[in-house]
């Protein structure tokens, strides 16, 4: 029990406390992959879920190119009405159609938004299960 | 933010407790979450902490530390703060 306590508490300060060689990966590498939680839902439904942009957490704040909730009058953001989508159009934006209703910079922007949705927060068990319904 | 890091010989396991994702990654990326040590920083500033630490090549360092740290702002191991 003690090592592995110690090792789970190490873990970062394991991983290069003395001088040696970094690898900084490749230009256009990926140095990550990502895992999401299964989410138990039928593909109909799946579809017809709906997620606001932005949900409550965001009301009264625009979004950024990122996907980033910033203030009004942030330079280069896109303002936000917390008009719902549902999962369908979600789908399909994230294949490259636009969000229904938005400009081509405004979708990516919105895309980037739900993208970055936590669990807690409003549309993210629609947009969780997206990710793992053909 | 919480994350639970875990070292898994090559790769590293970070569990990103409020989105439920797992991410494997491999350096530098744990690396640079070491170093930024919850502060803001920009890229030029993590290059230069990196380089207290450890040997890597000067040329693209800047670019390939701040591309890894886009594919981590991208999946929400990081912040972009504006400026």
């Amino acid at each position: 029990m003690d090592d592995e306590k110690a090792a789970h508490d190490s873990g970062l300060n394991n991983v290069a406390t003395r001088r040696r060689a970094l690898m900084l990966g490749a230009i256009g590498a990926s140095a990550i992959v990502s895992v999401r939680p299964a989410l138990a839902q039928s593909a109909a439904s799946v579809l017809n879920c709906e997620i606001p942009v932005p949900g409550p957490h965001g009301t009264g704040m625009n979004i950024d190119a990122y996907g980033q909730l910033v203030p009004r009058d942030t330079p280069g953001s896109f303002p936000t009405s917390g008009v719902k989508f549902t999962g369908e159009q979600v789908k399909a934006a994230m294949q490259g159609r636009s969000l229904p209703g938005t400009s081509y910079d405004e979708s990516q922007a919105y895309v980037n938004y739900i993208r970055r949705l936590q669990s807690g927060q409003s549309g993210f068990t629609c947009y969780a299960s997206l990710q793992i319904t053909r | 933010m919480v994350l639970l890091i875990q070292p898994l010989d090559a790769m590293t396991a970070i569990y990103h407790r409020r989105s439920g994702i797992t991410h494997i990654v491999s350096e530098p990326v744990p690396q640079i979450l070491h170093r930024m040590g919850g502060e803001t920083l920009t890229s030029d500033e993590i290059v230069e902490r990196l380089r207290v630490d450890f040997d890597f090549e000067e040329i693209d360092a800047r670019s390939l530390i701040t591309e890894r740290m886009d594919e981590m702002a991208a999946l929400g191991l990081l912040v972009r703060q504006h400026v």
